[in-house]
């Protein structure tokens, strides 16, 4: 990596902070303020202060780029201010002590192009997040916004749209993968006057945030993607349906409607053509079942989020019985590109039948977490050790898991397998909404399973009794296991009700809501086998499996221990050896993280006796050497 | 349609596209188990129970929803079907109490048949019970939700049948339930207690309560229910001659599933410990029981006497608009042909006069011209001087269900806010009595619009320009001022009305019950033909407030009419009686209801036959009923209960109830319904055919008749229009006019246009001004109507413990904007004050009422409203004018 040069200061440069909502919770608008203030009082004519949507990197958050030059800070906290003024805004000087710092290398690394996490992947959905200011619809255009919906009316009849959509290959990013331009043409062959056009930006899956960004970063492309999608089906009427939880997207797309009215982009009459098309914003209640198209609809007419069976499917019968399309955020955020940049080229990215690119939020045991895109057809292995920056602490990799709480845990076996819609179907995963969980071996296989079906159980909409019941008896039965109280049966039993509730369910919650426990069932059985008959949780994760021990033979009687036992049931003295009363141990794991490393004194285990004193006796350790390293 | 060929377990067989796996399988006599599937409501696809699976790709798809589609293979009991219909029901029993032993709903209990159908026994999964309680003081449903197995058909029967919106489903997961809005017990919610949810759900979740006699129906009966003219098919449940429960029959046309509070929890009057249970007869003043041939021979003399003394017209009869048809026609020949007079009357002159008088005048059919599904596939419905919600509700369900579900719109007018309005697309709100004012206007708009129906009114109708001259005056201004509505609003009402390819109109006593009464109904037949809407699509709809008022008029129980409207006045109509019957009849048509009470008053009626009926409660000015009835020299009434009425006979004969005669009721449709004996009649009571029939043999005028089948043949030889009611086909509930349309027209319905007289007549009617509202001393208006929970004059529903613990006193409404400027709050003590008399009564602050206007619901013996309303009857239909009077408010001291 080069270092950065300083140069002679006071040229035109451009601050942009970061406004996303991950960086605004990290203070990023006092930042901004403070930025403006600093240079007001600089007088620094040639240097502005602007902000972005999200770039991704959340975990770096509050996170700031200097252009030109492509200066890239990371954790910037309001008393970094002064400093990146003076030093660099004004007198050329970048802040080195912000450089974001390469994990594995510990290297500072100044330019944003340089960073491993952004330059390997390939940015499509994401092209502008992190680039422009999403409250200026000038920012869009000028980046070639707009130009493709103009091309659509001027140049192109619906038909073409969709036939340069289809052979583009996109296929639904909401999860289901049915490919878009088929969908617009179902819509758009219904007979019917009304047609609706929705955007699902309903984003439920826990830890994913992917729509939101795009809403949030690059709210235009979400609009214009929408507009071209209704021009193609044939639709006056379209609505967002914004999960009520996300106030920036909403916002953010608010804002966007209406400038995009203003400019003639939306409303009577687009830009000259005979096409119309009014956009509403609706506001989900947080139901994650109204993810799901059929719910999603009740829920814009002002019913309980309920789903129904389908057929008949929204592209005959959907919103208030009218032929209705649903896309997804980024299945629309993709569109202006496909037809900016033509099929082909969209095509030439991708998988033969996974095509374009795909964006994950990688989070869990990984060094970089954040929101990534990349092109389908990448390696898991790709994702985890180079962009993500392998696992932290050097624990070891044990399982992914995507397609958020309805995916399937995928084991080490799987991290050659490349990433798209088929792979990972076969494996009995899916890919969801991107939602992508990296564990390591500290990481119980069965509670990660019990974890996401509570999720999905707590969310099932209750009306079909193989999801309402069905995961609630499941659920409870991961419990028992994780207790320790489980019955060999209870394997078999899992594998029949999981396999039940797939077939016997009523929508896609249910149908794939035992994914994450069949799939732990099939790659991780062991880990059940261990829970169940020697009632050990070989994580060491499983709270009433594990115990605390003090070895005598290390403990130095510092009572550090005893002090911080929130039980209070560790007995000792000075220079006695400590003893844990394991009735008494809520196996909270404090005595464990305050023991002084250079001692190591206190073991976790799992269905193992650890030979220890039933009452405190004097130290015979050897006082360890003062620094253990 | 296209037909769709599929292979259902190895058979080809066919379906309409768009037809369900289940009904097509259904249609084949193959079986599938449901739990959440009902015909009469959406499929949803929730218990998962009717999967089959496709063998051509291995799906399994709930076959309520999913429709046949071409080449499908479907085997509906496959291993991998029944392995997961069985997993899916251990899955609900996992859920479920194991309390049948103690449960009410024991065999009767849907989950439990399906599991002993499949076999499935003890459980291996875990149980994970439902915990749920729920208070609840009403007296008619309590819910345990733990046997709850959320098959949702409690949620869309009362959202797709009643479109009440009471419940629906609240929380996640397993959490899920039905519940009220914020989850309040159902008194605090906005449900009517129709209990609809009571009859469907397959388990014990939903229950009824508080039964006078527990234990399960060993017999069911279907009959019809005894109260409102709607005519809705019940099935009552009984065991030991005891009726223990009463639930809506799922396929009557009329109601389809769904009852209203009354039928489903009033029928307990039948077993009151009030029931007279053996005729009395008074002596010294004081009732001493009889047996019948003692008080049949007291009748027989007492009238007899009479007759002698002063002649048949000294005698008066007044019929039942509750009675059977045969009961009524009997009765009406037990008048004319046995006492020779026609001094017969029955109830329905109180609210349903002007309806005849008016509509026979203008289309030449004393009634409802169309069908309630007639009336659900209108296009615009409009609903004026009628809450159908309390005194119609299979009507009111029907009109909603239209507007939910079929986009129909609705025009209400209606002074009060009534349920309806949160339907409507155009609410007016009229000053009350300006209703022939508002009609008159709507016709004028739409005459000056051209959105007449020209066809139609130059083709079926006559006197059209005339009719217009008569218009004149009705400019949407004129309309405006008298009215109150403004100009844009009667104009957009015409508008709707005249739009709609077909419209109907539904009236009830907010019309008929006042002194313009007969006007207001020709206005709104002249609008209705006006239209191109009487008649041939769409309809008038008259609402009849009791089960037989329809019957007991077509059946001749009127002064001036044999039965099926043969005036009296026509030899030739006499003739035909007398040839049937012998003898001569009367000639000159006799009194009236009030009319004959007048003329007791004045001695010159001496003695009255009064069957079912309790005119102290139900005319006006109780005290000069009461003292004009004391004053007869013999009066003899049927009745169930010891009624104000009774208290006042010289021979009072135990009769019957509904569930304990054979007979038949016309509905305010003019459907023709057939009742079943359920029990037999309490204690030595006896059918009032029975007592009519043995007091006419007592009399030595015995009629030929053995048997109500015997009386309803006589009936239709007599009356032209019920000519196709072979008694046999009244069973078949589904008996529409359609089916006779071809085969006898003009007689009984008016079909495609054809008025029977030939031609519908425009008639001129004119606004006056209102005299039963506000005037000076009297500030404000009252109005008088039926309410939710009781009926009519309640003799019937206030000894309905259930009813009566619910809804057990009448409290006067009052617009929150009286109520402040008065300083009346709720629960108040008042005295009511009109030119008649005066009430006492606590006050209710309602904000449906507008300024001005009070509302007092009849049916409370404790609270005869009546008492303050004088007797100005309407001069055309001679009926009483029971909806408005003026009154006057005070607070009473010491009040709580």
């Amino acid at each position: 990596m080069t270092a950065a040069k300083p140069d002679n200061g006071n040229k035109q440069r451009t601050i942009f902070i970061c406004q996303g909502t991950g960086c605004i919770s990290g203070k990023s608008l006092e930042i901004t303020e403070a930025l403006k203030k600093a240079v007001a009082e600089h007088g620094l004519p040639g240097v502005k202060v602007d902000f972005t949507g999200c770039h991704g990197f959340c975990e770096q958050g509050p996170v700031a780029i200097v252009e030109p030059e492509g200066i890239f800070y990371a954790c910037v906290s309001v008393a970094d201010v002064p400093e990146i003024v003076e030093s660099h805004l004004r007198d050329g000087k970048p802040v080195e002590r912000l450089f974001y710092k390469d994990p594995v290398s510990d290297e500072a690394i100044p330019y944003h192009k340089d960073i491993k996490f952004y330059n390997m992947q390939q940015r499509i959905i994401l092209r502008n997040c992190g680039r422009l200011n999403p409250e200026r619809i000038e920012d869009y255009i000028a980046t070639g916004g707009y130009e493709s919906l103009k091309k659509c009316l001027k140049e192109m009849t619906p038909e073409q749209v969709i036939e340069e959509v289809k052979r583009s290959g996109l296929r639904g990013r909401g999860g289901a993968g049915f490919p878009t331009g088929m969908k617009w043409e179902f819509c758009r062959n219904a007979p019917g006057d009304q047609k609706y056009m929705i955007c699902n930006a309903d984003e439920g899956d826990p830890g994913a945030f992917m729509d939101r960004s795009t809403m949030e970063g690059d709210p235009h492309t979400v609009l214009e993607g929408m507009t071209i999608a209704a021009y193609a089906m044939g639709s006056s009427e379209g609505y967002i349906y914004i999960r009520a939880e996300y106030p920036l997207a909403v916002k953010r797309v608010r804002l966007a409607l209406k400038q995009s009215e203003e400019k003639g982009f939306l409303g009577d009459n687009i830009m000259g053509s005979d096409f119309s098309l009014h956009i509403h914003v609706k506001e989900g209640a947080g139901a994650f079942v109204c993810g799901e198209e059929t719910a999603l609809m009740a829920s814009i007419e002002g019913k309980r989020g309920m789903p129904r069976s389908r057929p008949p499917f929204p592209a005959t019968s959907g919103l208030w019985g009218k032929p209705s399309n649903i896309n997804n955020v980024k299945s629309l955020a993709t569109v202006p590109v496909i037809i900016a940049k033509g099929a082909d080229w969209y095509a030439s990215t991708g998988t033969e039948k996974s095509k374009g690119t795909c964006v994950f939020a990688l989070t869990g045991k990984i060094a970089n977490s954040g929101l990534i895109e990349v092109p389908m057809g990448i390696p898991l292995r790709k994702i985890i050790y180079e962009i993500g920056g392998g696992i932290p602490g050097s624990k070891k990799f044990k399982a992914v898991q995507t397609g958020g709480p309805s995916g399937g845990c995928l084991p080490e076996s799987y991290l050659d397998q490349p990433v798209d819609y088929e792979s990972l179907a076969a494996a009995g995963s899916m890919m969801g909404s991107g939602g992508m969980v990296v564990m390591d071996e500290e990481t119980c296989m069965v509670d990660i399973a019990r974890y996401f079906l509570s999720f999905t159980q707590a969310e099932s909409c209750g009306k079909c009794v193989p999801c309402r019941i069905g995961t609630k008896q499941m659920l409870d039965i991961l419990e028992r296991i994780c207790r320790g109280e489980g019955q060999p049966e209870d394997i078999d039993l899992l594998q029949q009700l999981g396999e039940n509730i797939k077939a016997g369910s009523l929508c896609q919650l249910g149908q794939t809501a035992p994914n994450p426990v069949l799939t732990t069932l099939r790659y991780f059985r062991d880990e059940y086998e261990a829970h169940i008959n020697e009632k050990r949780c070989p994580a060491l994760s499983c709270v009433k499996l594990i115990s605390f021990y003090i070895l005598p033979d290390k403990c130095q009687g510092c009572g550090i221990c005893l002090r911080n036992c929130p039980a209070e049931c560790i007995a000792g003295d000075k220079r006695m050896v400590h003893v844990i009363d394991q009735e008494k141990c809520v196996r909270c794991g404090t005595c464990l993280e305050v023991c002084p490393e250079r001692f190591g004194a206190v073991v976790k285990v799992s269905a193992e006796k650890v030979d220890v004193p039933d009452e405190p006796i004097p130290v015979t350790a050897e006082k360890p050497a003062a620094s253990a390293t | 349609m296209e037909a769709v060929t599929i292979t259902l377990n190895g058979v080809e067989v066919s379906g309409y596209a768009g037809t369900t796996i289940l009904d097509l399988a259904r249609e084949s006599g193959v079986y599938i188990p449901t739990l959440c599937h009902d015909p009469n409501l959406a499929s949803t696809g929730a218990c998962r129970l009717c999967l089959v699976e496709d063998e051509r790709n291995g799906a399994l798809l709930a076959s309520c929803v999913a429709a046949i589609s071409p080449g499908m293979t479907i085997n509906t009991n496959s291993p991998r079907v029944v392995e997961h219909r069985k997993r899916i029901l251990e899955l609900i029993l996992a859920s479920h109490p194991d309390s049948c032993l103690v449960c009410d709903k024991g065999n009767r209990c849907q989950l439990r048949k399906l599991a002993a159908e499949m076999g499935v026994g003890l459980i291996q999964l875990q149980k994970i019970p439902q915990n749920d309680v729920i208070e609840e003081v009403n007296p008619f449903i309590e819910r345990d939700l733990s046997k709850c197995v959320m098959c949702g058909k409690c949620i869309r029967v009362d959202q797709e049948l009643v479109v009440e919106g009471a419940i629906d489903y609240i929380h996640r997961g397993t959490m899920v339930r039905a519940a009220t809005l914020n989850d309040m017990p159902l008194e605090k919610s906005e449900c009517t207690f129709c209990g609809a949810c009571v009859a469907i759900c397959p388990t014990g979740a939903i229950m009824e309560k508080e039964r006078v006699y527990t234990g399960t129906a060993t017999n069911t009966v279907t009959t019809i229910c005894p109260y409102c003219g709607c005519g809705c098919t019940i099935c009552l449940g009984t065991k030991d001659n005891q009726i223990v429960e009463a639930r809506p029959a799922v396929d009557s046309p009329v109601s389809r599933g769904a009852l209203c509070v009354r039928g489903s929890y009033g029928y307990d009057f039948i077993h009151s410990p009030e029931r007279l249970t053996q005729p009395l007869i008074k002596v010294d003043g004081e009732f001493q029981e009889a047996t019948w041939e003692e008080a049949l021979s007291r009748v027989a003399e007492g009238l007899g006497q009479i007759k002698k003394d002063h002649g048949a017209d000294a005698l008066a009869v007044f019929g039942s608009s509750k009675c059977t048809n045969e009961e009524n026609y009997v009765l009406q020949r037990f008048a004319r042909g046995v006492l020779g007079t026609n001094n017969i009357d029955n109830g329905s002159r109180l609210y349903s006069a002007a309806s005849r008088t008016g509509l026979g005048a203008s289309i030449g059919y004393a009634g409802t011209t169309g069908s309630l599904d007639a009336l659900e596939r209108s296009r615009v419905i409009m609903v004026i001087g009628a809450n159908p919600e309390i005194s119609a509700p299979a009507v009111a369900y029907a009109i909603k269900r239209a507007v939910r579900f079929k986009e129909a719109k609705l025009i209400v007018i209606d002074p009060r806010n009534t349920p309806l309005t949160q339907f409507a697309s155009l609410w007016l709100r009229p000053g009350i009595g300006t209703d022939v004012a508002l009609l008159n206007g709507l016709a004028r708009v739409i005459i000056d619009e051209k959105r007449l129906d020209v066809e139609f009114v130059t083709r079926m109708t006559d006197n059209f320009t005339g009719w217009t001259k008569s218009l004149q005056n009705y400019t949407a201004g004129y309309v405006e001022d008298v009215t109150g509505i403004a100009k844009k609003d009667v104009q957009a009402a015409a508008r709707l009305l005249a739009g709609a390819e077909e419209a109907s109109i539904v009236y009830g006593n907010g019309i008929t019950q006042h002194t313009s009464g007969t006007d207001a109904v020709v206005a709104i037949a002249n609008l209705a033909m006006l239209t191109g809407n009487a008649g041939r699509r769409g309809g008038i709809f008259a609402l009849q407030r009791e089960n037989n008022a329809h019957g007991a008029c077509d059946m001749g129980a009127l002064p001036g009419f044999l039965p099926g409207y043969q005036s009296v006045d026509e030899a030739e109509n006499r003739q035909r009686f007398e040839e049937h019957w012998g003898g001569s009849l009367p000639t000159a048509a006799g009194l009236s209801a009030l009319e004959m009470m007048k003329a007791a008053g004045l001695g010159k009626v001496k003695g009255m036959l009064i069957m079912g009926e309790n005119p102290v409660a139900s005319f006006p000015q109780p005290a000069l009923i009461r003292k004009a009835l004391s004053s007869l020299d013999f009066l003899v009434v049927t009745d169930m209960f010891p009624t104000e009425t009774v208290k006042l006979a010289s021979v009072v004969l135990s009769a019957a109830s509904f569930a304990e005669k054979e007979g038949t009721f016309t509905n305010f449709e003019g459907r023709v319904q057939r009742l079943h004996q359920a029990i037999e009649p309490v204690g030595e009571s006896l059918p009032d055919l029975e007592i009519l029939l043995r007091l006419a043999e007592v009399t030595g005028s015995k009629m030929p008749y053995d048997s109500h089948q015997d009386v309803m043949e006589e009936i239709e030889d007599m009356v032209p229009f019920y000519r196709h009611v072979a008694y046999a086909d009244t069973d078949s509930m589904g008996l529409d006019w359609g089916d006779v349309e071809g085969s006898s027209p003009g007689t009984r319905r008016l079909h495609k246009g054809l008025f029977p007289s030939g031609f519908g007549r425009f008639s001129p009617v004119e606004y006056t001004s209102p005299q039963d509202v506000a005037t000076d001393g009297y500030p404000l208006t009252l109005m008088a109507g039926s309410g939710r929970y009781h009926f009519g004059a309640g003799s019937r529903s206030s000894r309905s413990a259930r009813l009566s613990k619910f809804s057990p006193a009448a409290l006067l409404e009052i617009s929150g904007a009286d109520a402040a400027e008065l300083g009346i709050g709720d629960g108040d003590a008042i005295k009511i004050t009109s030119a008649q008399g005066e009430l006492s009564t606590t006050t209710k602050v309602s904000n449906s009422l507008p300024r001005g206007l009070l509302f007092m619901p009849i049916s409370y013996p404790d609270s005869p409203v009546y008492e303050l309303f004088g007797t100005v009857l309407d001069p055309q239909a001679k009926g009483p004018a029971l909806k408005t009077c003026a009154v006057r408010l005070e607070r009473t001291d010491g009040n709580g």
